[in-house]
């Protein structure tokens, strides 16, 4: 084949040139493109891998901190259990010695009504006892009560055995040698110098004698000195009635 | 009767201007008609470069075939693909295109010339001793043409020309046969048979673009791998000192 110089030079310099253009146009532009890329995604691959390092290690935190914040209310639930349940304590506590003394106030008013009620009842029982015996007396026989009772004291004073009638009469020496007679009712003058009589005769006979009216004495006279006395009164009777009374009445409280 | 005008025996044939050295034929024409496609083509691309994750389509196209050529390139030198593109790359191109361009009525590629594919090949045959010294060095070069003595000397160089010769007129060859059996079967069996071959030829002419741009890149490997196994040995000796 025959091969012409000029078109063979021409084609080895349209080669080149054209080589020369596309390296300018074509690969020059597109590697630096291609290379530019890779560079810009492993660069956001990188960006990508550190931010997934650092939300793992923000996720690791949060989830320390959450597990903190549970622990620290778990903590603060159970201290505010503990203190509410001090706290029910002690108001319980409170409430139960509040219940107590209202209670004991309670108790102590009842027992003050009774005493009271008793008393007005011994009072009461006494004084229609006394009506009682003394109409029954006064039915029986001709002599008052008041005799009666005048003649039991006298009997008394003269069955006191000596251990009795020495401490009666030390206890009117150390009174000043005054002796006082009580009764519920009047005694006549000559039941006067009867009791004085028996009195000097079985104690002694150094001292002055007074007499009063106590109508707390029920139905009954005494000779009071220093403490020490001889008595007889309707008294001992009503407080054996008192004492069954009484019972009676608490038997009853406690069923109720 | 003329069955073939001489003007499909070679465009070199078709001299369009003349001024006494100086002529202008198809060839050249059609050379330059290519070279314009190419690098106007490529001007416009790139003249908008994105290097974002989102890029036009033609820009898409032309990475593809780059990255392509980038890759052939690699797998045989391993290293320094880059410095290869323009030349193995342009020289894909050019011939790919020239033979595909031969669809077009009228159009004859310029590779059908012996002129052109010797030129070609003459480029790599200067391109293979310079890349060869760029990267060894002359005397090393030089050394390999008397291995593994002296009297290898000249089968290498004939060697050298053989080949430069081989790619001359394989190129040449299959396309300008290509294009005489087509023309022969235009007039011998019109219709639908030559259309068959041209699509043969077309495969064919990207195969040959591919395998002259392939057995470039192999012989300036083959210049290259001298380089690597002489700094191997080179290690190999200072390691064992």
């Amino acid at each position: 084949m025959h091969i012409d110089w000029f078109v063979f030079l021409a084609q080895i310099f349209n080669f080149l040139l054209l080589m020369y253009l596309l390296k300018r146009f074509l690969y020059g532009r597109i590697l630096k493109a291609m290379d530019d890329r890779e560079a810009k995604i492993a660069a956001r691959f990188s960006e990508a891998r550190q931010l997934k390092e650092k939300a793992t290690e923000e996720a690791d935190l949060y989830e320390k901190r959450n597990r903190e914040l549970a622990e620290q209310k778990e903590n603060m639930l159970n201290e505010a259990t503990l203190a509410a349940d001090a706290r029910r304590r002690e108001l319980m506590e409170k409430v139960r010695v509040e219940v107590e003394q209202v209670k004991a106030r309670w108790q102590e008013m009842i027992a003050r009504e009774q005493d009271a009620f008793l008393y007005d009842l011994r009072q009461r029982a006494a004084q229609q006892l006394y009506a009682t015996a003394r109409k029954a007396l006064a039915d029986l026989a001709d002599a008052g009560l008041e005799e009666r009772i005048i003649d039991e004291f006298i009997r008394r004073i003269k069955e006191l055995d000596e251990e009795k009638a020495l401490q009666m009469r030390q206890a009117i020496r150390d009174s000043g040698n005054r002796v006082t007679v009580q009764s519920a009712f009047g005694i006549p003058e000559s039941r006067q110098s009867q009791i004085e009589e028996i009195l000097k005769s079985r104690i002694t006979n150094g001292f002055t004698i007074r007499y009063l009216r106590e109508p707390d004495i029920v139905s009954g006279i005494e000779v009071r000195v220093n403490g020490h006395k001889i008595a007889w009164s309707l008294n001992e009777y009503l407080e054996t009635l008192v004492e069954s009374l009484t019972e009676t009445l608490q038997r009853e409280a406690h069923a109720a | 009767m003329e069955i073939v005008p001489l003007s499909q025996i070679s465009p070199d044939q078709v001299i369009i201007w003349s001024w006494g050295f100086i002529t202008i034929n198809a060839t050249i024409l059609y050379t330059w008609l290519v070279m314009a496609i190419l690098v106007v083509g490529s001007w416009f691309v790139t003249r908008n470069l994105s290097s974002e994750i989102n890029v036009s389509r033609w820009q898409h196209f032309l990475e593809v075939i780059v990255s392509i050529i980038r890759g052939e390139i690699n797998e045989m030198t391993k290293k320094g693909a880059d410095a290869f593109i323009p030349l193995v790359g342009t020289l894909f191109l050019f011939i790919c295109l020239s033979n595909i361009l031969v669809i077009v009525p009228g159009f004859v590629a310029p590779t059908s010339s012996m002129t052109t594919t010797a030129a070609l090949a003459t480029c790599v045959f200067i391109a293979v001793p310079f890349y060869g010294i760029t990267r060894t060095g002359v005397f090393h070069y030089i050394k390999e043409y008397f291995q593994p003595n002296f009297i290898f000397f000249p089968f290498h160089v004939m060697g050298e020309l053989s080949r430069t010769l081989a790619l001359t007129v394989r190129l040449f060859g299959n396309i300008m046969s290509h294009e005489k059996v087509v023309g022969i079967l235009l007039a011998v069996t019109p219709f639908l048979f030559p259309v068959v071959m041209q699509v043969l030829g077309l495969l064919i002419g990207i195969i040959q673009a591919y395998i002259f741009a392939i057995l470039s890149m192999v012989y300036i490997a083959s210049a290259l791998s001298t380089e690597d196994e002489t700094h191997l040995e080179v290690k190999k000796e200072s390691a064992g000192t």
